[in-house]
């Protein structure tokens, strides 16, 4: 169920919480194993990194319910995590999620036919002076404008 | 401007350690390595510098140092909160970026203080550039010999390790952070007992904000006078301000405390489009919004801002003109609240549900005229009942709102759309 | 702490520094509203009801999280508390259903009680409500989560007293849910305990779902009898049938929990399969009579097969553990009155040459401080979960536990487990005893002398010994060792040179009433097994069903189906070897319909009334008993009324155990077979409760063995072991198996 590469990722993490506390690499755990089955937790591997870490399997489901990085639903291949809050808001981000929507044939929480690519409305990411802005895999895009969402998501494979 | 967070911003690869070193950069962790400082020196120059928690609370951060048992037996704890999140901020997400060694420095001092020999910085886990580069500053650190057990052959040890979000708001709380480290939910704790008793693995730990661990090595070695002179009376030093919205040159600025909002706004390129200011939040979205009038008269300082009827926060400036529809961004922000809220306890878990709910009505033309009076009684019970702050953060927005911009909620519930946008 | 004075709504009271306002309100009696706080679990400060004002701090405060200081002046009452309290609860009325009359908790929820007095009568809340999908965890527990009110209690029970975290709080804000993550439901033997704690409707029994309203029903106080513990609980009856069991507080016996055994087997008191009216077998044919009539066949049938020709020795008297006290008392006496010394109730023993006899000398509360246990062939958790629930106290205190098992079980606390073959458990302690006598240079028996102390023995020994408060616990998997006896010896010195505790829970439900009541053969009469073996002309039973509670099931069905053998049957339910073997079949009360006592662990005697009458015929075997004694024209059997049988008991002298000589050296090579009902089907009320059985632990049916004895024994994945699949795993010792099964035992052993 974890690769023997997760599995020593994970044990970095381990390694960095005191002897017993080996819990508190859940978050990371799931995330690793998430990026290991197409960007995905099922319940059979929350249990299976619950097992890894010596948890309940329950506890390990209330922490990949409550953490919004995690998915519990097929997603695309490059997940666009566009936010929406306030300063990107003031900035047209409105607009701009729908030029997506449109561009991309899909609502947000969808995900396209070809599986490529899902959109995500999202709260503050944390980059409110570069709005409106979006974020794909580990990339922070700022100061979108149609034109600029066109490039980039073009430039998805 | 950019006198000590960002006092290296314009220098070629400023996150580096060679960077860092070269502007004085770890000359005081050396000296704490070498035998040269005892906490209570440290401590008290703190207090003299008037740094105050740049999180959002601002906490006088010499203060909370104190109160660490540090004489307590077993371990501590140090924890950087990282989780940058609240809608307008984004400072300390470029103080990771661009000089992630003053955060190092900064904790690691603070670790000597609190007798605290492992730390955890808690960045949100969306922030993989700023990751990135506390990682690599940390092994940078490592490295050099700066961090890691009987450093140099002294008594002094430091571990730093960050620890990643999953995207939760509420984990920029610092109880709930620390459950958020402990690998559980981001539940914010009840108080007593406080994290300066039992903190993280229920051990004594201070968890302060990266600005103010960012700050602490220029006061240190500057000396807290000179941070103090930076700014104004009971607001000592300086700030970054985000400043984001309807202007020309949204940005993070790093100014002297007690800066008049009319020349930040000047600083940040003016109104977009030359358009008329309408409000500001000054501290961040759950911090009051203030009408352009009452902005326009403040001072960017903790008790300048007070007096204006907000608060300074984490320094986020929200700039709105007068294109904007009120009802519309209250609504934005009454679902952040209520997206972000934990669940666990009931007045918020309820009540931002139903602002939120209230609010969309209005925004679908399906408003009703005791609308307004039931916004603010809920908000009213939400305030003051809850755990954590989050509650009180949702309630604050709907209470100034509506104080300063009834008129345009009445609007939309009678005419069943904006005032502002027709 | 320090005492001290505290102001509540201007009235001074003692307090101790830093106890939590909650506590000292309740012991004031002062009313604060709460529902995510229960006195034994931890705090949660969640739910805001109990927010309250405190003079000089700004916002309201939980009573439930604050800490008293001398001098706090506290307000539950006035406008800025009362505003909190009433805020708090109409935002959980929200989204919480008010179809209160529908609802199971009607009438007990606690969240509608406070809404009386705190909640307004209009909602302005006209968004659509909540609605949670129901999930299924098991036959036990219905779910009902769009009532949940994220009190989280259940979840705080799971991971702090049932030591298995199962629910749990997931999602986050308005979509948190209390769920379970394990696809099979709810597997912790104290499960029911958090329909107890659940203030609302979410969570409620199963079997008495629609049933009926609090209201409606009277509650008793009554015993459970189905372990050591004898918890206290309230039987909650309606027109003469128990509707449901809640449980009672008593903090020296089981807190404030019961496990789910005691909880749900009053659901096998209405099965189809009770005994209703006295039958007796007139040439090869039953058939239902009167009282008197079957009561005088059977006086006429034991005068004909035994008394007339001064046969008493050739009757014999056994008895289930279930029985009361009482009723062991009653039938020992009747017995001897008749000349009879024939009796007993260890039915499950392979060889009472070699009984456990093991004297418990700690009570249930102090276990919770012991600091070190050693736990020595027990599936505790489940066998008898009350004690297992102080040690694992006693082991979130810091004790250490340790197990000695055949297997390794899941245990819900930190236990270092070793698994131990049987064949090996009496030299592993005889090891113990050697070194723990070396240590304290002490000379050594003569036994002892050719043991060589291995490794855990003296690792065993040295914890022990550094112990300040040790127990020593023998269990049930005991009982058939072929050294049983040397076993429990050897417990008793160890105990006595380390001067810990022992703990003999190698016996169930009113074992001990049994020992009490002197229903165990003098040394002039034949033990159960004895009386199989031997040319017996009659048997009195009482609730036995040799199928389930002999280990000889098959000798003991024989012996009683002899063609000259009369045989009087008290029973609670219908038995088809029972309608074989017997000639006359008397219909007795089963637990909750007769009144009695039962003998603990901690040497109660707690005694209970009949909480129902016994349907239609049936009666408590106690009078049936009496009314038998008097036919028989026996002396001294005038009783009125259970507690008169009790007083005079109680008068009765007692024996003291006796020491055993130890044996190690027959060492035995086969496999040895260790055989337990699973704890669902312990007694014969327990086998008629269809919600257990249904249940995971009442499911369980698996004979366990390493790789190398189903080699052994020429057995492969798949197989069957005396009628029970087999399951491989390296958990359990060499030349073992262990069998948990809810089947009977006939075919097996």
């Amino acid at each position: 169920m974890i690769s023997d590469n997760a599995k020593k990722q994970i044990d970095d993490w381990i390694a960095k919480y005191p002897q017993g506390r080996q819990s508190s690499a859940v978050m990371e755990a799931l995330k690793i194993v998430q990026a290991e089955n197409a960007n995905q937790l099922s319940h059979d591997s929350i249990q299976a990194v619950a097992d890894y870490l010596n948890m309940p399997g329950i506890a390990a489901a209330e922490v990949a319910t409550f953490y919004e990085n995690y998915n519990h639903q097929p997603v695309g291949k490059h997940i666009i995590r566009f936010c929406h809050n306030i300063s990107c808001m003031l900035n047209g981000s409105d607009d701009l999620i729908a030029h997506l929507e449109t561009k991309l044939g899909v609502k947000t929480g969808e995900v396209t036919k070809d599986g490529l690519i899902s959109v995500k409305k999202v709260e503050c990411l944390g980059a409110c002076v570069g709005a409106p802005m979006f974020q794909i895999g580990d990339q922070y895009y700022e100061n979108l404008t149609t034109d600029k969402i066109d490039d980039i998501v073009d430039g998805l494979k | 401007m950019n006198e000590v967070c960002f006092k290296n911003l314009d220098k070629d690869q400023c996150w580096s350690l060679e960077t860092y070193e070269a502007s004085g950069g770890y000359s005081t962790w050396r000296k704490i390595i070498k035998g040269e400082y005892t906490p209570d020196e440290i401590i008290n120059e703190l207090k003299i510098s008037g740094l105050r928690g740049r999180g959002g609370a601002g906490f006088p951060t010499g203060l909370k140092w104190s109160f660490m048992p540090r004489n307590a037996q077993g371990q501590k704890y140090i924890v950087c909160n990282s989780d940058e999140g609240e809608p307008g901020t984004c400072k300390d997400r470029d103080i990771l970026r661009f000089n992630p060694h003053a955060v190092i420095e900064g904790m690691a001092i603070g670790s000597y203080v609190m007798d605290a020999t492992v730390g955890y910085n808690y960045i949100r886990g969306e922030f993989m550039e700023p990751i990135k580069r506390f990682e690599g500053a940390l092994k940078e650190a490592y490295a050099a010999g700066l961090l890691g057990k009987n450093i140099n052959g002294s008594e002094v040890s430091f571990d730093l390790y960050s620890h990643l979000g999953a995207g939760a708001y509420i984990c920029g709380e610092e109880t709930a952070l620390l459950e958020s480290i402990e690998g559980k939910k981001g539940q914010p704790r009840f108080k007593p007992p406080f994290p300066a008793n039992v903190g993280l693995f229920g051990k004594p730990t201070t968890i302060n904000n990266t600005e103010s661990f960012a700050s602490v090595p220029d006061i240190m070695q500057n000396g807290g006078q000179w941070f103090a002179d930076l700014g104004v009376e009971n607001s000592g030093g300086t700030k970054l301000f985000s400043v984001s919205g309807h202007i020309n040159n949204p940005a993070n600025y790093e100014v002297s405390m007690g800066m008049p909002f009319s020349e930040l706004l000047t600083l940040a390129g003016g109104m977009r489009n030359g358009a008329k200011l309408k409000a500001v939040i000054p501290g961040g979205s759950s911090t009051p919004v203030l009408t352009a009038e009452a902005a326009m008269a403040m001072t960017m300082d903790y008790d300048g801002i007070d007096k204006a009827g907000s608060m300074l926060g984490a320094g986020s400036v929200i700039i709105m003109d007068d294109s904007t529809c009120m009802v519309e961004v209250l609504t934005r922000l009454a679902h952040f609240y209520y997206d972000e809220s934990c669940g666990q306890c009931t007045p918020c878990r309820e009540g931002t549900g139903w602002l939120y709910r209230v609010l969309k009505r209005i925004m679908d033309g399906k408003g009703k005229a005791d609308d307004i009076d039931l916004l603010l009684g809920v908000q009213e019970k939400i305030m003051g009942n809850t755990i954590c702050a989050l509650g009180d953060a949702a309630a604050m927005p709907v209470e100034s709102f509506l104080r300063n911009f009834r008129e345009e909620f009445e609007y939309f519930i009678e005419h069943k759309k904006s005032m502002v946008k027709g | 702490m320090a005492d001290i004075k505290i102001e509540i709504d201007g009235q001074i009271v003692n307090a101790k520094a830093g106890e939590t306002l909650i506590a000292v309100t309740d012991r004031e009696g002062i009313s604060v509203p709460r529902f995510c706080y229960h006195k034994k679990l931890s705090t949660s400060a969640s739910c805001r009801m109990c927010l309250v004002d405190i003079e000089g701090v700004p916002k309201p405060q939980t009573s439930c999280s604050t800490p008293v200081s001398d001098g706090m002046k506290i307000y539950t009452q006035n406008e800025k508390a009362k505003a909190s309290q009433k805020a708090v609860m109409e935002f959980l009325l929200i989204n919480h259903p008010l179809d209160c009359p529908i609802c199971d908790q009607g009438g007990e929820c606690e969240l509608q009680d406070v809404a009386v007095e705190y909640g307004s009568d209009v909602s302005r809340f006209s968004e659509g409500k909540r609605v949670v999908a129901a999930s299924d965890i098991g036959p036990l527990i219905q779910t009902d989560m769009t009532r949940c009110i994220h009190c989280t209690r259940c979840v705080r029970f799971g991971s702090e007293i049932a030591g298995m975290m199962e629910m749990g709080g997931t999602g986050r804000g308005e979509d948190l849910k209390i769920e379970p993550f394990l696809t099979q439901g709810i597997t912790s033997e104290l499960s029911g305990n958090m329909i107890d704690v659940c203030p609302v409707g979410a969570l409620t029994s199963k079997p008495f779902r629609y049933e009926l309203r609090s209201w409606q029903m009277a509650s008793v106080d009554s015993i459970a009898r189905h372990d050591l513990t004898g918890s206290n609980i309230y039987a909650q009856t309606y027109k003469g049938q128990v509707k449901r069991v809640v449980s009672g507080d008593n903090e020296a016996v089981n807190e404030t929990w019961i496990s789910d055994r005691d909880r749900f087997s009053y659901e096998g008191l209405s099965h189809k399969n009770r005994l209703l009216a006295p039958q007796i077998k007139v040439a090869g044919q039953w058939k239902e009579v009167e009282w008197d009539v079957a009561l005088d066949f059977a006086v006429k049938g034991l005068n004909k097969h035994v008394l007339n020709n001064r046969k008493a020795h050739q009757l014999g008297g056994l008895a289930s553990n279930t029985a009361t006290t009482e009723e062991f008392y009653l039938m020992q006496k009747l017995l001897r009155e008749l000349g009879c010394e024939n009796l007993d109730y260890r039915l499950n023993v392979n060889n009472l040459e070699q009984a456990i006899v093991l004297a418990s000398n700690i009570k249930l509360e102090a276990l919770e401080s012991v600091d070190y246990a050693m736990v020595i062939g027990s599936n505790l958790r489940l066998e008898q979960p009350m004690i297992n629930h102080r040690l694992r106290k006693a082991q979130l205190a810091g004790a250490e536990i340790c197990a000695l098992n055949v297997k390794e079980f899941d245990y819900n606390l930190k236990i270092s487990h070793t698994t131990v073959a049987p064949q090996e458990i009496a030299t592993l302690l005889a090891g113990v005893l050697k070194s723990v006598l070396e240590k304290k240079a002490v000379e050594l028996p003569e036994y002892l002398e050719h043991i060589s102390s291995s490794e855990l023995s003296i690792e065993l020994a040295e914890k022990l010994l550094n112990a300040e408060n040790s127990v020593i616990v023998l269990g049930e998997h005991i009982v058939n060792n072929a050294q049983a006896a040397s076993i429990a010896q050897l417990v008793t010195d160890i105990a006595e040179q380390v001067t810990g505790s022992t703990l003999n829970v190698s016996m169930t439900s009113n074992s001990l009433g049994a020992q009490y009541a002197h229903f165990v053969p003098t040394s002039a009469g034949m033990n159960a097994n004895e009386m199989l073996q031997a040319d017996m002309r009659a048997f009195l039973l009482l609730d036995v069903y040799p199928e389930y509670d002999f280990h000889h099931a098959s000798s003991a069905i024989e012996a009683l189906s002899k063609e000259d053998v009369f045989v009087v049957s008290l029973n609670s339910f219908n038995n088809d070897l029972t309608a074989e073997y017997a000639d006359v079949i008397l219909p007795m009360a089963a637990m909750y319909e007769t009144s009695g006592s039962h003998v603990n662990i901690n040497n109660d005697i707690q005694s209970f009334k009949a909480v129902v009458q016994a349907p239609e015929e049936a009666k408590p075997a106690w009078k049936i008993l009496k009314v038998l004694a008097d036919l028989l024209e026996l002396p001294g059997f005038h009783y009125e009324n259970s507690s008169q049988i009790s007083s005079e008991l109680a008068h009765q002298p007692h024996e003291h155990s006796h020491d055993s000589a130890i044996d190690l050296t027959s060492k035995d090579d086969t496999v040895e077979t260790i055989w337990m009902h699973s704890a669902y089907h312990t007694d014969v009320l327990l086998r008629h409760t269809a919600a257990l059985g249904a249940s995971q632990i009442g499911q369980t049916h698996l004979a366990s063995m390493n790789v190398a004895t189903a080699e052994a024994l020429a057995l492969k994945s798949g197989d069957v072991y005396l009628g029970v699949p087999i399951d491989i795993t390296d958990t359990v010792a060499d030349q073992c198996v262990f069998v948990s099964s809810n089947q009977a035992t006939i075919g097996g052993l």
